[in-house]
């Protein structure tokens, strides 16, 4: 059975993208969401192997959601997704738990081994 | 990774970032401290970033990071978002647009950022009279071919509005509204097969179509002041032939609603108007002998909640007296004396809607009011509004009017009554019950229930459609609350189906002419609905 993901971005040309390198990789992609709420929401609901979750968005910010998504299920497996010079925010949210960080923009390459190692790890 | 593909998409993404930072730029110049604006814009600058930087369009992203780093200095560290900040990242989205289109017309970028990214940076705010306005314009003429000014490069201005024919909107309209169905549809097959990708991709349409039907709506819209001068002449007129002396005001002119709207309010509030100075305005002398001010005011005001506007026509006239009114309506024989006993005071002043109640001849000695005031209702009705009428004997009137901004969708509540599903708008449905056998009291031969400590008759809207009464095996018995002759009735149905929302459809002849239809419509699964106006068919 393939891997489960969660895309979580705010910008919908964003998870496209993520979503045709997943799947590109074998991933299923099991859920979408666009803000920090819905995230949460879904995460519940589908509980996905993995999750990408990206650091600046509304209704809760990708921080605040990985908050309450390790609260709910402490072995998560989150992949922040943040862009460059966001440095402070990487080790906020490698304090609550992240597994790893993909930066934007998206490398494939580099994406498919960050999140294989995630899922792995 | 062929990045070609995701150009359309990336195009509209970003030109939706850019129109939520011009409209919050403006909304922020009003209010600079507001943080949901504040952090808004940040991450509209930040995602236009991120997405550039994956399409490798250097300059938008250029831009957009020195748009992003500005609002971080606002939102971090304390800078004031001034008249220099909203006109530097007005000029940054502008500049973004114009590069948007060359990307669109695979053009190399014919406005280059420039020395704007460095004055994003180096802001600082309290410079006399910044005035980023002429570097602005100065660079173009150099860059731009000298005849034609290129399309979308132009600031938007004053040839941004383009004339459309009616039938082409409403063509518009009508394809938003099918597709509106079909969303239906898809949900249903999304839910049969438990599909979370399907459902994920059928949510996503769902917000899409849910912002280009308000789009395509927001096109039909005219401000209420297309009908104004009708209104202000009428008053004047109305004033000067009986002699009385008030003063007219307008407020909300600017309230935009559909234009099919507009069209049939015009005669309602002709009416109420008419009413409000001929009856319910006193003459000087009384005004002056009751303490009042010589001169009476009528005020016209609109205004939005939402999706609905609200429309108030008040004034400081005689008033109405509930009392007055319930016992007209006995005398008239439109209501029992024990009908009468349930009513509430604002029930009684709803009276004035019922057919019959008052002819131009009684109407001063009644009530003060009266004058077609059932068809009043009965378009507002029709046109998905409500009506009430609020009063003070001796202080003044006010009449309320609740209407859609636009029309064609609409939130129903979709019921079974034997073979047939009839859809009745949620704004003439005030609660849905569903009753044990046992709570139904009898009165008299009239069957009613309590619901707030008022006893509710209950009908059969399978009998008032001519259908098999239902059956009822289970013990329940479902029903909803509506008003009829100003006061509430339980309408018993077979199964209530649920809310929906629905794409109306006008009915042609001969159905058109059918009592109590209001039009039809089409449920998700293909299924025809018989949308029903209630108020007509009791």
């Amino acid at each position: 059975m393939s891997t489960t993901v969660m895309i979580v971005d705010d910008s919908l040309f964003m998870r496209k993208m993520l979503r045709d390198i997943l799947e590109e990789e074998g991933y299923e992609v099991a859920a979408e969401a666009s803000d920090g709420e819905e995230a949460v929401a879904k995460y519940k609901e589908c509980r996905p192997d993995l999750t990408t979750l990206d650091i600046v968005m509304p209704n809760k910010t990708g921080i605040e959601a990985l908050q309450e998504i390790m609260a709910f299920d402490p072995a998560a497996r989150v992949v922040m997704c943040s862009a460059i010079g966001q440095e402070s925010l990487t080790t906020a949210a490698a304090e609550a738990g992240a597994k790893a960080f993909i930066l934007k923009p998206f490398n494939p390459e580099l994406v498919a081994r960050v999140l294989k190692e995630a899922a792995q790890g | 990774m062929d990045m070609s593909q995701y150009r359309n998409l990336f195009l509209s993404e970003a030109r939706e970032y850019l129109k939520t930072i011009n409209d919050t730029v403006v909304a922020l110049e009003q209010s600079p401290s507001d943080r949901a604006g504040i952090d808004a814009l940040f991450r509209g600058a930040h995602s236009l970033k991120g997405m550039a930087a994956s399409m490798e369009y250097g300059d938008v992203v250029e831009v957009a990071h020195s748009m992003e780093d500005l609002m971080l200095r606002v939102r971090e560290e304390g800078l004031v978002f001034d008249a220099g900040v909203a006109d530097l990242l007005l000029e940054g989205a502008d500049l973004i647009e114009g590069l948007l289109n060359d990307v669109e017309q695979e053009l190399e970028p014919r406005r280059p950022p420039g020395d704007l990214p460095r004055r994003l940076a180096g802001y600082t705010p309290q410079r006399a009279q910044p005035e980023p306005h002429p570097p602005q314009q100065a660079p173009a003429p150099s860059q731009a071919a000298p005849a034609e000014p290129e399309k979308g490069i132009e600031p938007a201005g004053e040839l941004s509005t383009v004339r459309v024919r009616t039938e082409l909107l409403d063509h518009l309209i009508n394809l938003t509204g099918e597709l509106v169905t079909n969303k239906h549809r898809l949900l249903n097959i999304g839910r049969e097969l438990g599909s979370p990708q399907l459902n994920d991709a059928v949510s996503e349409t769902a917000k899409l179509l849910r912002a280009l039907h308000d789009e395509v709506m927001k096109v039909r819209l005219m401000p209420f002041d297309a009908i104004c001068d009708r209104f202000q002449r009428s008053v004047r007129a109305l004033a000067k032939r009986s002699g009385k002396e008030l003063s007219f005001e307008l407020a909300g002119r600017e309230i935009g609603l559909d234009r099919g709207i507009l069209e049939q309010l015009t005669d309602p509030l002709n009416h109420i108007l008419r009413n409000a100075v001929d009856h319910g305005m006193e003459g000087s002398a009384e005004r002056v002998a009751a303490g009042k001010a010589a001169k009476g005011v009528v005020t016209l005001a609109v205004s939005r909640d939402r999706d609905r506007v609200l429309i108030t026509v008040s004034d400081d006239g005689r008033g109405m007296d509930p009392q007055v009114m319930i016992a007209a309506a006995i005398r008239k024989r439109l209501i029992t004396p024990e009908e009468a006993v349930l009513l509430s005071p604002r029930q009684a002043l709803m009276l004035a809607c019922i057919p019959g109640f008052s002819t131009a001849k009684e109407v001063t000695d009644v009530s003060g009011r009266g004058v077609g005031m059932d068809a009043v209702n009965a378009s507002i009705q029709k046109l998905g509004g409500s009506l009430t009428i609020e009063s003070e004997p001796g202080v003044g009137s006010r009449f309320t009017l609740m209407v859609p901004m636009t029309i064609a969708i609409i939130h129903a509540l979709v019921v079974q009554c034997g073979k047939v599903k009839g859809a009745v708008p949620v704004t003439a449905v005030h609660r849905t019950v569903e009753l044990r056998r046992e709570q139904v009291e009898s009165i008299g031969k009239r069957q009613v229930f309590q619901l707030d400590g008022e006893a509710i008759p209950l009908l059969s809207l399978n009998r008032v459609l001519g259908l098999p009464l239902g059956r009822f095996t289970s013990g329940i018995i479902p029903l909803f609350v509506t008003e009829a002759k100003g006061r509430r009735i339980g309408l018993v149905v077979d199964r209530l189906l649920g809310q929906h929302e629905l794409f109306v459809k006008p009915l042609g002849r001969p159905l058109s002419r059918l009592k109590g239809v209001a039009g039809g419509a089409t449920l998700g699964d293909g299924e025809i609905v018989t949308i029903l106006d209630v108020a007509d068919l009791l």
